[in-house]
């Protein structure tokens, strides 16, 4: 009987515990969610023409090294995905430079200052605003020993032991130039940054390479359009 | 000297009455606006919470609510005077903090991203 006593008891309290926990958000105050217009971050109309030119590849120099960026593509790929977004969630038309068009300099800061190059790109292709910049996709090998809390069936006690955990980064940072295509300046440089964690070594690199890229649509979209932007607020009811 | 007194306490009795009716009449627009905002209807929440603030100008929860209105429809600038007004009246408010602190948050990237002060005049 006792037992069961104490069981009643202690299901009262947590009861009492919950209603005290939940008593301020439903006492006369609710959350609701907003769609927060965004700006895009180019003044456009709308509807220029857009060149997409190379980019500068941070990873180059390890696909020598790691066996798996061997397999991706990062510039096609990446192309492919813009041009795709870009056709289908704007009204600017994609332009595609020239296959043989060479990146004067790899170096991020000379490229953003080559104005006379820009202006090139923009009498050859008729471009009103040209896309370049950076791209570095990374894949980080996580996996190793972790300790982790362990109760014991035969006595109850917490142990600490070390597992051995198999876990794989998929890192993306991308940094965009935009040039005026009439006068070759630059008009925005930004950078977006995502990492993707997931378990098993053996992850797939273009999975990854495309969940960094699906995260990353919304912000690379707002350069050229407005976007939304979901937020949560308090609204009192009483 | 006894009717002067009598007159003040009336006079007492009047306001506070007066006092109690706006609350109320605040607090049913209140309830009325933020019924209609978790409909989606922001244009006429933000009426209603504006129609609780001239009955009683005090009333931190409706700044606060009006703020979310006009976040809601884009008028950045004006949320952003409203948000600091109910801070000023409930300065201990847990909700108004958060809310405000979250909507610095965006105005401030957004100001960043456009250059100027959203919904200025």
């Amino acid at each position: 009987m006792l037992p069961r006593l104490r069981a009643l008891r202690a299901a009262g309290v947590a009861a009492l515990a919950l209603l005290l926990a939940v008593a301020p958000a439903s006492a006369g105050v609710s959350q609701v969610r907003l769609k927060l217009p965004l700006k895009p971050r180019l003044p456009l109309r709308g509807n220029e023409r857009l060149a997409l030119a190379p980019f500068i590849l941070v990873t180059e120099a390890e696909k020598a090294r790691d066996k798996r960026l061997q397999n991706v593509d990062l510039q096609g790929e990446f192309h492919r995905f813009l041009k795709k977004q870009v056709d289908k969630k704007t009204k600017l038309e994609v332009i595609e430079t020239p296959p043989d068009l060479k990146l004067p300099t790899q170096n991020l800061a000379e490229l953003s200052r080559a104005t006379e190059f820009w202006r090139s790109v923009g009498v050859t292709t008729g471009a009103d605003v040209i896309v370049s910049g950076s791209l570095e996709f990374r894949i980080e090998d996580r996996s190793g020993y972790k300790t982790e809390e362990y109760v014991s069936p035969i006595n109850g006690q917490t142990y600490y032991r070390q597992v051995y955990v198999e876990q794989t980064g998929f890192l993306f940072d991308i940094v965009f130039l935009v040039f005026d295509g009439h006068t070759g300046e630059k008009l925005l440089q930004d950078e977006f940054k995502d990492f993707r964690q997931t378990g098993g070594r053996r992850a797939d690199e273009l999975q990854g390479l495309f969940e960094n890229l699906f995260s990353l649509e919304n912000q690379i979209l707002n350069l050229f359009v407005a976007r939304e932007r979901e937020a949560d607020r308090y609204l009192f009811t009483d | 000297m006894r009717g002067t007194a009598w007159a003040m306490a009336a006079l007492l009795l009047a306001s506070g009455c007066a006092s109690y009716d706006r609350t109320e009449r605040a607090k049913s627009q209140i309830a009325f606006g933020s019924e209609v905002a978790r409909k989606g209807l922001w244009r006429e929440a933000a009426f209603r919470f504006e129609q609780a603030i001239a009955r009683e100008p005090g009333n931190a929860r409706a700044h606060n609510n009006l703020a979310v209105a006009l976040e809601a429809t884009g008028e950045f600038a004006r949320a952003l005077t409203e948000y600091k007004k109910a801070l000023e009246l409930g300065p201990n408010d847990s909700y108004i903090r958060r809310n405000y602190a979250r909507f610095a948050e965006f105005y401030t990237s957004y100001t960043r991203t456009t250059g100027k002060a959203a919904g200025a005049p």
